[in-house]
């Protein structure tokens, strides 16, 4: 049998990646099956939607069906140090991370990259609702499931490598073409939607495994409002985000939003939702998916998965930090988070966002 | 549908399982059949089944140097090296807590050792040399008379090495203390003769000699109690209550007769392609590291390293190859474990990652080791880094 290009792509056992497979298939490519194994399947986990052991098997019975070969990778250690580790340090720098961003970057977009090269694989796959136009990252064509978001931190030179066979599908799509492939050990699964590591939805307890019980992080600390008063106590500021409006003191005569968080002084502090608006937004790790911008391009930008896209300019560009002023403001801008820069459909880079500003920075003074 | 293997797919996983032998399965048939009778039956269907049993048992006593009533069949090697293990501790348990082992022995010693302990038992690791040999002078140092068994493996199924069972056992004996080895990795590989080293309880399993997967088997030699893992019938003596397996039973005798008839000739063969296979491995690929080299070796492994490219990877590009090896331990995902024999001997974490195993067996030719041979530095050249499309 002449086969096509060789292409390695990641299973996670999920829908979404083995319709991506049985595409690959179709389309004639020499596909080889990958589950990653990134944390150790503690008996004290309770069986996840995604990475689990009989996700891993689901895995494996797929590529059985397809009659393509698969192989379990343990990329524990690099994940464990990569995703797992900073996860864990931002949160305690009061910062709300994006692990799957970082799980992107590093653990299946670079590491198992380097799989690939070994077996000769000229492609990666894998199942996200993203797609590649002419080398450029665009928007998955189902808004409601684009992943674009997360993938901004990939290497540029990934991109003419990358198949993201579903990207052009709706989920409702994906499922269909499941079921015709007879692929029904998967095609009804419910979707993840924790963070793989994370047992029960609760981050704590990663933070609380890592860093100990009594973390700073996870300590009680007070609640401030923005003018400095104490109006509470909270029991760790981890468990707090910038927007968040759940678990925050009552009594105020407007709803009452997480501004802002202080490691220093372990304060969470609260306004109403004029305090939560951002002007300006600066981000660090700055990448680039597209051709360099400068100073006055004019871009959208996402600062969290699913948000509305908003106008935006760059003003500074300076190493890998870049400073943009929005054309109107933006609520919950929160360390952590990523910001992703967007012409439309297509990704131009993104960042970790450092910091909102408050009021619109003025255009720098160009050097004389 | 199965994905199709390649008609020139070579098989390099023998101390993994191997096929079952044609031999092997016509003297098993018969008891998937017609003779499908329970042994404990009294009438002719059971009589028949009773006899086919006893009759295997005393072929496989007779492969070991063993009487017929030291033999006792179980579900494989795990279970008879539970049985070994914790039987024997725990019907010596009250004079004598303590178990000497080694670091490198398979999980199914190791694992049920800790139970023992968490039963109130001493656990007693001796030392292992860089080259896998369990160091004697340290289980001389352990075992005295507070010690219940010594339990050392006969080979490594990682790495190969043959320990000084004879000595460790005379040691053993010396100490009052009962001598365990598992020789799965040994049986038909070495010369494995209870009439001349004197251990006292040892166990083997089929998969690895040519009969099937679910039987395997333990002697047991007179005098030595243990007290049983399973309640129930009185089947075995009461060592090990249950219907017994009896086409399996038949199939591991046939199986055992094979192995030890052919086992000079076959690993003198398997010797020269594993000496092949591993000198033009290390001619083309000179910083590859094989584990255990300094040290008397079985036949038919072959462990190495080759530094910076991790196990999984090898594996998975000689499987995409067609080559079936094995890398460290394989856990319940199918992924790669650290080696925990690597670990005991003392090799740097990176290079114990970089591990992998060969095993030789039946199906390996000539033609097999010098395709590998061939293809294992391209491989490893691809691995570091050569450009997509080189070889």
């Amino acid at each position: 049998m002449n086969r096509g290009p060789r292409v390695l792509v990641a299973m996670s056992g999920g829908v979404d990646s083995s319709v991506a497979a049985a595409l690959l298939v179709e389309q004639g490519y020499d596909v080889v099956g990958a589950t990653m194994k990134l944390f150790c399947h503690d008996a004290a986990l309770p069986d996840r939607p995604c990475c689990s052991l009989d996700s891993v098997n689901d895995a494996r019975r797929v590529c059985d069906h397809l009659g393509i070969p698969h192989y379990v990778l343990n990329m524990e250690s690099a994940f464990g140090r990569d995703v797992v580790d900073d996860f864990v340090a931002e949160y305690a720098r009061g910062r709300t991370p994006i692990p799957c961003v970082r799980c992107n970057t590093f653990t299946k977009f670079r590491d198992l990259v380097r799989k690939a090269d070994a077996i000769d694989a000229a492609f990666v796959a894998t199942g996200h609702y993203a797609r590649v136009v002419e080398g450029m990252l665009h928007r998955g064509l189902d808004p409601a499931k684009d992943q674009s978001y997360f993938l901004w931190g990939i290497d540029r030179a990934v991109l003419s490598r990358l198949l993201l066979p579903v990207g052009a599908l709706t989920k409702a799509e994906t499922r269909a073409r499941a079921r015709a492939l007879g692929l029904r050990v998967v095609a009804d699964k419910v979707e993840s939607q924790d963070i793989c590591f994370v047992p029960d939805g609760d981050h704590a307890k990663v933070i609380a495994a890592r860093l100990g019980a009594d973390a700073p992080a996870l300590a009680r600390g007070p609640f401030l409002t923005v003018d400095g008063s104490v109006v509470g106590e909270h029991h760790g500021f981890a468990r707090y985000t910038v927007g968040q409006r759940k678990g925050l003191p009552g009594g105020f005569a407007e709803p009452m939003y997480v501004v802002g968080i202080r490691p220093e002084s372990r304060a969470v502090v609260i306004g109403p939702r004029s305090e939560l608006l951002g002007r300006g937004v600066v981000a660090r790790e700055l990448r680039w998916l597209v051709e360099p911008l400068g100073a006055g391009a004019r871009v959208e930008v996402q600062v969290r998965h699913r948000a509305t896209p908003a106008a935006a300019e760059v003003l500074r560009v300076d190493g890998d930090a870049i400073e943009l002023a929005l054309d109107e403001p933006v609520a919950a801008i929160a360390p952590g988070q990523s910001l992703v820069l967007y012409d439309g459909d297509r990704v131009l880079g993104g960042g970790v966002i450092e910091q909102s500003r408050p009021a619109r920075p003025s255009l720098p003074v160009l050097a004389a | 549908m199965p994905q199709t293997r390649a008609p020139d797919a070579i098989y390099l996983d023998h101390a993994a399982t191997t096929p079952v032998r044609a031999e092997v399965l016509d003297a098993m048939l018969p008891f998937l059949g017609a003779r499908f009778g329970n042994p404990s039956s009294t009438h002719r269907w059971g009589r028949e089944a009773r006899v086919a049993l006893d009759e295997a048992r005393e072929r496989v006593a007779a492969t070991l140097g063993a009487h017929t009533d030291e033999i006792c069949f179980t579900s494989g090697g795990t279970e008879a090296d539970n049985l070994a293990v914790l039987g024997t501790w725990r019907a010596r348990r009250a004079a004598r807590p303590a178990i000497v082992t080694s670091p490198v022995e398979h999980k199914a010693v190791l694992e049920t050792v800790h139970q023992a302990a968490r039963e109130g038992g001493e656990e007693r690791c001796c030392r292992i040399t860089g080259e896998g040999q369990v160091d004697v002078a340290s289980v001389d140092a352990l075992a005295d008379e507070r010690t219940a068994l010594v339990s050392v493996m006969w080979v490594n199924n990682e790495i190969g090495t043959i320990q000084d069972v004879p000595r460790i056992a005379a040691i053993a004996k010396e100490r009052g203390a009962v001598m365990h080895t598992d020789a799965v990795q040994a049986f038909g590989k070495i010369e494995v003769d209870v009439g001349r080293v004197p251990v006292d309880v040892l166990t083997i399993s089929g998969h690895k000699i040519g009969a099937p997967k679910g039987i395997g088997a333990i002697f047991i030699r007179r005098g030595v109690t243990i007290e049983p893992l399973f309640h129930g019938g009185t089947q075995d003596r009461g060592r090990r209550p249950g219907t017994e397996n009896v086409a399996a039973a038949v199939g591991l005798a046939r199986a055992a007769e094979l192995a030890v008839a052919q086992r000079e000739r076959e690993s003198a063969r398997l010797r020269v392609l594993r000496d092949e296979l591993e000198a033009a491995i290390l001619g083309a690929v000179p910083d590859a590291v094989v584990h255990g080299r300094g040290a008397p070796r079985a036949a038919h492994i072959l462990s190495l390293s080759v530094p910076g490219v991790d196990g999984e990877t090898m594996l998975m590009a000689l499987d995409l190859q067609g080559v079936a090896c094995s890398a460290g331990s394989a856990c319940q995902s199918g992924s790669v474990t650290p080696s925990h024999v690597l670990a005991a001997m003392g090799v740097r974490p990176d290079l114990a990652s970089s591990s992998v195993r060969m095993s030789l067996g039946s199906l390996t030719t000539p033609e097999c080791v010098r395709r590998v041979a061939a293809l294992f530095p391209a491989l490893v050249r691809k691995a570091r880094g050569a450009p997509v499309g080189a070889a």
